[in-house]
This record gives C-alpha cells, sequence and structure tokens, in this order.
C-alpha cells in the first residue's frame, strides 16, 4: 500500500530527497498514516511503518505492511510542514477502508488422534486435525477435558506458550501434562491424575476458537471415550503381524501392530528397504484405530527379502518407544535400552 | 530473553574472569567478522536474546535456525531510565497497521548496552503471520526495526537424526517441527532448548557463536531423576546460565515446574543427561521466564509463572544443595527457599533492564498488556 501526494514544486520535493533517510518519524510530521480506532480517533495510535521518499514533484508513503481488510487508514499531508512552507496550510485528509472479506464459518476439526474409543490411562498426546489453517495465540482456552458428570479436569494439557502446531497450522499438537500422568510426580499426588481407568470423559473444543482467517469453527467438536488400564510395555516389533505382498504386484503391505501407534510418528518413523538396502517409495495408509500401517509400493515387489524398519523413538500412545518406556524405572530395567536407532524386522516376497 | 550481563558475570564467574575478559577482547572485532550483509530470511521469531556487541540472536521455529543480528544499537543507555508502556499490545499493532488482536507478542529481551526493549511481534496469528522486532527506547517510545539491511549470520539447525523425508501420499512439508523454547548466550555458545510437535524429546543443542554448521545430532537428552525412581525425558521450559562454585551449570525450569541444576560441561553431543532437581515449585503451575540478579552482595534467580505469580530463589545454597529424590509429600516444598513477589502479577515476559531493574511484559484483565519497569525485589 503506498499514499502519494503529488502537485509539489519541483524544488520542494529535491529539498525533501536531500532530507533523505532522516528517520521515519521525522517525515512522518509530514505525511502519515494512521489506524483509526473504533471511535473514529487516530490521535492515539502512532504512525504506521513504512518507508518515504521523494517522487518527482510529490512525496510517497509506502506501508511496510498491508492493510487489514474492514479496518479504516487515515493518511493526513501537513503542506504547512513542508520546506519553506508559507502560513498555515490546512492539512489533506484521506480515509480509507479496505473491504472486509466474509468470514464465515467453514473450517472444521476433521479428526482427534488417537481416533480409537478406549485410550490408555496414561495417554501421552492427542492431534488436533483441522480442514484449514487456524490461528494461534491463547488456543487453550478453547479446549476441554470434561468427566462424564461434566466436571472440567484441571489443566490437564501442557499448555506451552508458542504452541506445537505444525507448519500449515493445520495440526496442533496437544501433550497431557506429563506431571499428570507419570508416576511419583508430586503434581499427580496432589491433584491426582488427568485420565483415570474406568471412566469416561470428553474432549471438547469449543466453535468460538478463531481460523487463519479470524472466522469461529463452523461447529463445536466432542470426542468421547473411555479410560482403559495404562500401557506401560515398549512396541515390540516381534510382535507385529507382517502380511507380505506377492512378487510382481502392487499389492499392500499390511502391518498389524500389536499396540496402536502415534498417529504422526507411525507415517513418519516406519518404512521398507530392499535387499540392497535402499528405501523404497510409496504411499502409507494408517488404520484400524493406529493399529494397521499399510504400504503400497510404487513399483511392484521384487521377490525376496526386504526389511522393515522402524525408528526406536517410535511412540505407542503413552510416549513408550522401541528404546524404553516412557517411564524408566531406574532400579528395574533401565538397562535394557536398546540403544540403535532403528529397531527392523524381515519378511519375504514371494 | 536474558543476557548473561557483565555485571553478574563479573561476579558469578569470577574464577574465569580474567581468561574471560581477555577472550572477549580478542574476539570483540570478530564477532562480526563472518556476517553477510542483506535481509535475513525469517519465517518466524520464538526467541530472542542478545550476546556481546549488541547482537541479536533470533531463534526462528519455522525454519529451524538462529539468526545473529547486528543491531548496531550500541551506545550505551543512560542508567536509571524506566520504561513504561501502557498498552503496548495495541500500540506495537498501530505501528504495524493493525489492531492488538491481531498481533502477538512472543519475546522480549532487552540490549544490556544501549538498555532498549525488543519484542518479537507476530503480524497475524495464521500461516501467514509476519515475524517483525519493534524497540522500545529508554524514552518508552516504540520503532519498528527495519531488516531489510543488516549484516547477520545464520547457522541451521540439524533434524532430529530419527527423521526422514515424508513418504508418499502425505501432501506438503513435513509436519514435524522443533518448537524452541528458550535461548541463552553464554561466552562463544549460544544454548538452545527444542520441544518436537511429535516425539516427545527435549533437546538442548550448544551452538559455537561464531556460528559453524552444527553437527548432526549435536543435541543432548535431559532427564531428572526427580521424585523416586523413575526418571523421565522432560521438556525444557526456561534456563539462565549460572556459576556453581567454579564450574558453569545451566538451571534449568521443567514444564512440570521442578528447578534443575545441570553442568554445563556435561553437555556433549549425543549425551544423555541427569540434572540433579534442587528445588519443586508447585503444582498447578507453569515456568515462563527467569533472570539471575544481584543485591546486596547475594545472587538471586527470579522465576516468572503461569500461576504461582513471581518466585525470587536465594541462590546462594545452590552448590550444596541436595538432590530431591523423594516425592515431596506433606504439600509442602522442598529444595531452596523460595518467596513469592507481591504484586508482581500475569507476567508473560521478563528481562532484566538494568542491574536494578527488571522489565516485564503482563497483562492485566482483558487482553491489555503492558510493558512496565519495575525495581527487582
Amino acid at each position: 500500500m503506498g499514499v502519494e501526494v503529488r502537485g509539489l514544486s519541483g524544488r520542494i520535493s529535491d529539498e525533501l530527497a536531500r532530507r533523505g533517510d532522516g528517520g521515519w518519524m521525522e517525515w512522518a510530521k509530514t505525511l502519515s498514516v494512521r489506524l483509526v480506532s473504533s471511535n473514529g480517533g487516530t490521535n492515539d495510535w502512532l504512525p504506521m511503518a513504512g518507508s518515504y521518499r521523494a517522487i518527482p514533484g510529490g512525496l510517497r508513503f509506502d506501508a511496510r505492511f498491508g492493510l487489514s481488510p474492514g479496518l479504516t487508514y487515515e493518511a493526513v499531508f501537513h503542506p504547512s510542514r513542508l520546506p519553506e512552507a508559507r502560513g498555515d496550510e490546512p492539512p489533506l485528509v484521506s480515509r480509507h477502508t479496505p473491504l472486509i472479506r466474509r468470514a464465515s464459518s467453514t473450517t472444521r476439526l476433521t479428526q482427534v488422534y488417537p481416533t480409537a474409543a478406549v485410550l490408555p490411562e496414561n495417554l501421552l498426546k492427542f492431534y488436533l486435525q483441522f480442514s484449514a489453517p487456524m490461528s494461534r495465540g491463547r488456543i487453550y482456552q478453547h479446549i476441554h477435558l470434561r468427566r462424564a458428570n461434566g466436571g472440567e479436569v484441571e489443566l490437564p494439557f501442557l499448555e506451552i506458550n508458542e504452541e506445537l502446531w505444525d507448519p500449515s497450522m493445520t495440526r496442533l499438537t496437544l501433550f497431557i501434562d506429563p506431571g499428570r500422568i507419570k508416576r511419583g510426580v508430586r503434581p499427580l499426588e496432589e491433584i491426582g491424575p488427568a485420565l483415570e481407568e474406568g471412566k469416561i470423559y470428553t474432549l471438547t473444543i469449543d466453535s468460538q476458537w478463531r481460523d487463519a482467517n479470524d472466522a469461529p469453527l463452523e461447529s463445536a467438536f466432542r470426542k468421547r471415550f473411555r479410560v482403559g488400564p495404562p500401557d506401560r510395555d515398549t512396541p515390540d516389533m516381534s510382535l507385529w503381524r507382517v502380511d507380505a505382498p506377492r512378487a510382481g504386484t502392487r499389492g499392500k503391505l499390511k502391518v498389524s501392530f500389536n499396540d496402536p501407534l502415534d498417529h504422526a510418528l507411525a507415517q513418519r518413523m516406519i518404512f521398507v528397504r530392499d535387499r540392497e538396502g535402499a528405501r523404497l517409495e510409496g504411499a502409507i495408509e494408517l488404520s484400524d484405530h493406529e493399529r494397521r500401517w499399510t504400504f503400497i509400493p510404487r513399483k511392484p515387489w521384487r521377490a525376496g527379502e526386504h526389511t522393515l524398519v522402524a525408528a526406536t523413538t517410535i511412540e505407542d500412545l503413552a510416549g513408550n518407544n522401541i528404546d524404553k518406556p516412557f517411564d524408566v524405572d531406574v532400579f528395574d530395567s533401565v538397562q535394557r535400552r536398546i540403544g540403535a536407532n532403528e529397531a527392523t524386522r524381515r519378511f519375504e516376497v514371494r | 530473553m536474558k543476557p548473561f550481563s557483565p555485571v553478574s558475570r563479573a561476579r558469578a564467574l569470577a574464577p574465569v574472569l580474567a581468561l574471560g575478559l581477555m577472550t572477549s577482547s580478542c574476539l570483540a572485532a570478530n564477532w562480526t567478522a563472518g556476517f553477510e550483509e542483506g535481509k535475513p530470511a525469517i519465517k518466524s521469531i520464538s526467541q530472542i536474546t542478545f550476546g556481546p556487541d549488541a547482537i541479536l540472536f533470533v531463534a526462528d521455529s519455522k525454519s529451524a535456525s538462529i539468526f545473529a543480528i547486528a543491531t548496531e544499537d550500541a551506545k550505551a543507555g543512560a542508567p536509571g531510565k524506566m520504561i513504561q508502556v501502557a498498552g503496548i499490545n495495541a500500540k506495537a499493532a498501530a505501528l504495524l497497521g493493525t489492531t492488538a488482536d491481531q498481533v502477538l507478542i512472543d519475546d522480549l529481551a532487552v540490549n544490556p548496552i544501549s538498555h532498549t526493549a525488543y519484542l518479537a511481534v507476530s503480524r497475524g496469528r495464521g500461516p501467514d503471520a509476519v515475524p517483525t522486532l519493534i524497540r522500545v527506547k529508554q524514552d518508552s517510545q516504540l520503532e519498528w526495526v527495519n531488516l531489510d539491511r543488516v549484516k547477520f549470520s545464520r547457522v541451521d539447525l540439524p533434524d532430529a537424526p530419527t527423521d526422514t523425508p515424508p513418504a508418499e501420499g502425505r501432501r506438503g512439508a513435513n509436519p514435524r517441527v522443533e518448537t524452541i523454547t528458550d535461548i541463552a548466550f553464554l561466552e562463544d555458545r549460544l544454548l538452545v532448548a527444542g520441544l518436537s510437535n511429535e516425539e516427545f524429546s527435549s533437546t538442548l543443542r550448544s551452538v559455537p557463536f561464531p556460528f559453524k554448521k552444527v553437527a548432526r545430532g549435536a543435541s543432548v537428552e535431559i532427564y531428572h531423576g526427580a521424585h523416586g525412581r523413575f526418571e523421565t525425558r522432560a521438556p525444557i521450559r526456561t534456563f539462565v546460565p549460572f556459576m556453581v562454585g567454579n564450574e558453569p551449570q545451566l538451571l534449568a525450569a521443567y514444564t512440570c515446574t521442578p528447578l534443575v541444576q545441570l553442568p554445563l560441561k556435561d553437555l556433549l553431543p549425543g549425551s544423555k543427561v541427569k540434572g540433579k532437581t534442587i528445588a519443586e515449585l508447585g503444582n498447578r503451575n507453569r515456568p515462563i521466564d527467569m533472570i539471575v540478579y544481584q543485591k546486596g552482595g547475594k545472587d538471586y534467580l527470579l522465576l516468572a509463572n503461569s500461576s504461582r505469580g513471581v518466585m525470587k530463589v536465594s541462590t546462594d545454597k545452590i552448590e550444596a544443595a541436595e538432590n530431591i529424590a523423594e516425592p515431596v509429600k506433606d504439600g509442602s516444598t522442598r529444595g531452596l527457599a523460595y518467596e513469592t513477589v507481591k504484586g508482581w502479577t500475569g507476567v508473560d515476559q521478563l528481562d532484566r533492564l538494568d542491574q536494578d531493574t527488571a522489565l516485564v511484559l503482563r497483562h492485566s484483565e482483558g487482553s491489555v498488556q503492558n510493558l512496565e519497569s519495575l525495581p527487582l525485589p
């Protein structure tokens, strides 16, 4: 956005050009653009940041940031503050209101992961997947965890000011406060766990949460689930069921986990290598409430041995990874750590 | 966020002071030697902190990079000036041509030389938000910081070692982000704490400055062995470098508020470090920010919290502090003594303005945020 004043004498614009970078506040005394507040005034507001330059027979201001739809901006030019100004010429004022984009509610919360209706007592996180980019800033007020009687669980989530969004801001990671799930942690003893086995909870997302276009969600979202026993076992690849496809086809490789895995990590941390050790390209799908992983290769399967690979940092719903459980009992099994970066399981394509 | 100031270092790092000063003066001319001139491609600003010679470090979580920017704001400020700006979020918004609900102030850092306050401000709240810097001078006037042509240097943080490219069928970019939760400069390195939005892991990197390429996997996993028998991976929320005896240490506050001490010498790439829990600071509470300062010849730590106000912790007994290995049953606190500072409510950001004054960004009822200078307690 730019504002131009024209019709100045060549001598004045030469003089302005000489002023050079005298600082933005100096220029702004002659020409400024301010936001008009809802009561119609501008006096309180600083002029907008931007750059000034003299143009032939005039002066130009380029705002650094775009104008926001629906807000009113006022440009004021003071001829009396020009170099060699004569007398008290009144200021020239111009107002502009960019058209408002209709902020209609079209964004939805499309899925909450994990998708299962029964979740372990020591569940570590939820992912909230939205249909379009959302806005950040004080989001936790829109997220509630309620007991069956409607009572709200107090501060169940790790509230992180930065908020854990993916780059597109369509997925939010919501950690359950580890202090409310770990064994032996002080907050747990004082205020109890966020989730208790055998009870029913509802995760509720308010519709007032705004998307990136400042429109509220299409509707509120509720996920009702029952809490099962805690999961303190690490994911174990030897217990996974692997159904190998037939050679020469692009059939699905089907892998069933012994334990549901983290939705994001199961898509990122599991892959297939061929006999030469090359990673196969293809499409991954998760189903059966994050218990089943399928892979369709881009090229037909070749006969022979293949390797299913998982990073040892892959987590189940309670944050246990192949390397170690979420809570390590230091007097017990801490030496059980595998140490390698990946776990593997061989299978044969015939 | 918390420059390791010459004042506190002079005392806190007394045993290495001579060496430290010599190193600094030898290197003084070299801090910006490898800098290029131009416009740094900053995609987001999560954290800011000052280093030597008015160099501002900008942590960009979106591009997984740290920028070092020569602000050239190196003229010594007058002592004892108090910055006060009521409604700073609305004023910053007006400067950026929008309303307070469309800006977020993500961090605050005071230039220890000029005592100018720098604010990391996001114009917009969605994925297209524009990150920018606004500074507040000692006369409390706001100024937008133009980064179109500055001297800067950049270092990219490596992905987690287990990271693999997104599989086919997952459109767009890798959804994994490592959010930088705090940074601090110490001597010749920048310490960077991060938290992943996928696996539950917390990393602390030590990045040499002037920047070199950061080795892949140059991160440490931090454990704290508190709470009886269970050690856990825990994300660091905020930290400060601090001398305990003769050894540089980090005092780190975890998301579930124990205060943990970690020796810096243990923070080697790829290592697993266990910290010592030296204080339990209570439940229903999150640490937000902390600074160290001196008063009456004693060292203190000031920790801003989400719901328990600001805690002043006397650190002169840290050396002798014992690890808290047993859960505290009676509801009282254990470890280092602390007091809650009265009246410091709603603190969102905290830094030291000068040796006697703190600068806080805090919110009152509603969404109004004020920038206030408060005498250090």
